[in-house]
């Protein structure tokens, strides 16, 4: 109980319309490990972290946070963020109130939010755009507004939903690198949802290969986390063996896909 | 490049203008068509100095009336809006009469109110407004409406208060679709004092620019008739170019690249 941030018992998520999202999942989230969440478009990783949001009801089962319920959350020491696949930005306010708003809907006074907004601009590097206006920045930019937006809470438990998937590779590896070293950091709890693969295989100390139809959990791969992770991680005999492994993984899944829509 | 482009964006307009005026007035002289008929706009502008003065005043009055129906329709829309967006329920119960009040051509019962309103003023305020009032408060209502959901799931992630989600989310994302529908009320504002004065027929110290047209047709002084027109335009123009540049300073950096 100690270390578990999240944990997921027999969770399932049928939608209003019939659609099932999600088949019962297991799952438990310990302190500081980084997450990924991989699978083919429609294996409800978004859903499953919108459960962990408690943005979503689970239909069946139960989700626990820090060992209680979602009440809780948002007291110190039990902070939630989550990092939308879009940057979700308000276009009618300048990026360090867009930084600052949710202090302010948490109720923390004035002085002490603005004072926080900086730190948490610099640590994407964006201390030099703060009385920017949303529509002047570039995609990229905006993401890295919507991640200290996240960061500036000292959130426990950071949720990012395909945060990079818009952007160049290039931009998205530098991303990954700082992900990578302000977790380490800070020992945040991370769960990360990606579609690519060298993501995952880059970030994360467990990956979370996901099925489809019913969405569900296909296998679990653990990555040392104590490896280092810059551009010779990228480059190593390690980093490729990872990604290897990983494929092999999604063209299993695909493979079952294929076998349930052509039987 | 940007600077060329403004200034083709005022230069063209103009020489199309003054092209349809210079037109308008060789076709009078060439023929010599009777100002009685059809006045040159050499014409209209002699009118227009002569009866300044009565025309100016007749301008105030009406512009008054739309200055005021256009209070009251930004008030009163905005206020109906927010009623309607608190619940399924009571949208479905009123949304009808808003309608209604929309398809109802409002000259049909502008005799109806000026008859049933004492003071002059207030009955051709109520015309204007009724004329108005509608797109403020279907574009406001869907403004609040068109809240971004993921935004709307994150403050709702951080609990946010209705208070909050007022005034942090619905508020700024309607302010877009109010401002449209403020530059369309405010030359309906417009129309309706005119239409309303027009009804009513007042004269004496209130008459409106539309009692000059009426009095310039029983005189025949046709010129003058073309004036007070004029001025209707002018003032219709300077309205929607206020709340255009209104629209500009608030909506500018929402919209900006680069
Ligand atoms: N609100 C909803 N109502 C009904 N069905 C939904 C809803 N949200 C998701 N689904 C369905 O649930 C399944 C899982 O969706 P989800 O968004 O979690 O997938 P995903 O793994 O995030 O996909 P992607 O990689 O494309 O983002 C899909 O079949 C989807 O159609
Ligand atoms: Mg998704």
């Amino acid at each position: 109980m100690t270390t578990e941030t999240v944990s997921l018992r027999a969770v399932e998520k049928v939608f209003p319309n019939g659609v099932r999202g999600l088949a019962p999942v297991d799952l438990s989230v310990r302190r500081g490990e980084l997450i990924t969440l991989i699978g083919p478009s429609g294996c409800g990783k978004s859903t499953l972290l919108k459960l962990i949001a408690n943005l979503h009801a689970p239909s069946t089962g139960s989700v626990s946070w820090w060992g209680g319920n979602f009440s809780s959350v948002g007291t110190e020491g039990r902070r939630l963020s989550f990092v939308f696949q879009d940057p979700t930005l308000m276009p009618w306010s300048n990026v360090a109130t867009n930084v600052r708003l949710p202090l302010d809907l948490d109720g923390v006074p004035r002085v002490e939010a603005e004072a926080r907004v900086m730190p948490a601009l610099e640590q994407v590097g964006l201390s030099h755009a703060a009385g920017r206006f949303p529509a002047q920045l570039s995609g990229g930019m905006r993401m890295r507004v919507s991640i200290a937006r996240a960061l500036v809470t000292k959130p426990d438990l950071l949720l990012m939903d395909e945060p990079f998937g818009a952007l160049d590779e290039f931009t998205r590896n530098k991303l990954d690198e700082d992900m990578a070293e302000l977790c380490k950091r800070d020992g945040l709890t991370t769960i990360f949802v990606t579609h690519s693969l060298y993501e995952a295989a880059f970030l994360s100390s467990r990956v979370i290969v996901m099925a489809a139809g019913p969405g569900r959990i296909h296998a679990e791969y653990l990555i040392e986390p104590s490896m280092p992770r810059d551009e010779n991680f990228r480059l190593s005999d390690e980093f490729s063996r990872i990604c290897r492994d990983l494929n092999a993984l999604l063209t299993e899944v695909s493979h079952l896909n294929g076998q349930k829509e052509s039987a | 490049m940007m600077k060329s482009s403004r200034l083709f964006t005022v230069a063209a307009p103009v020489a199309v203008g003054t092209l349809f005026l210079l037109v308008w007035q060789i076709i009078c002289r060439v023929w010599a068509i009777p100002p009685y008929l059809m006045p040159a706009p050499t014409d209209i502008g002699a009118s227009l100095i002569t009866n300044g003065p009565v025309l100016l005043h007749a301008l105030r009055s009406t512009l008054l009336v739309t200055l005021i129906a256009l209070g009251v329709s930004v008030v009163v829309g905005i206020l109906i809006a927010f009623l309607l967006v608190q619940s399924r329920l009571i949208e479905r119960s009123l949304m009808p009469y808003v309608i209604i009040l929309q398809v109802t051509p409002i000259v049909a019962i502008a005799p109806l109110i000026i008859i049933l309103v004492k003071t002059t003023l207030m009955a051709l305020v109520i015309c204007a407004t009724l004329i108005a009032i509608f797109p403020i408060i279907s574009n406001t209502l869907q403004g609040l409406r068109s809240v971004d959901p993921g935004l709307e799931s994150f403050f709702r992630m951080h609990k946010a208060s209705r208070l909050q989600l007022l005034l942090r989310l619905r508020i700024p994302t309607a302010i877009p679709m109010f401002m449209a529908g403020l530059r369309i009320s405010s030359g309906l504002a417009l129309v309706g004092a005119v239409v309303a004065e027009f009804v009513a027929g007042t004269g004496g110290n209130s008459a409106g620019l539309a009692y000059e047209i009426l009095q310039s047709g029983f005189q025949m002084d046709i010129p003058r008739m073309f004036a007070a027109l004029a001025l209707i335009t002018l003032a219709g123009l300077a309205l929607f170019a206020a709340t255009a540049i209104l629209e500009q300073l608030i909506l500018r950096r929402w919209h900006e690249h680069g």
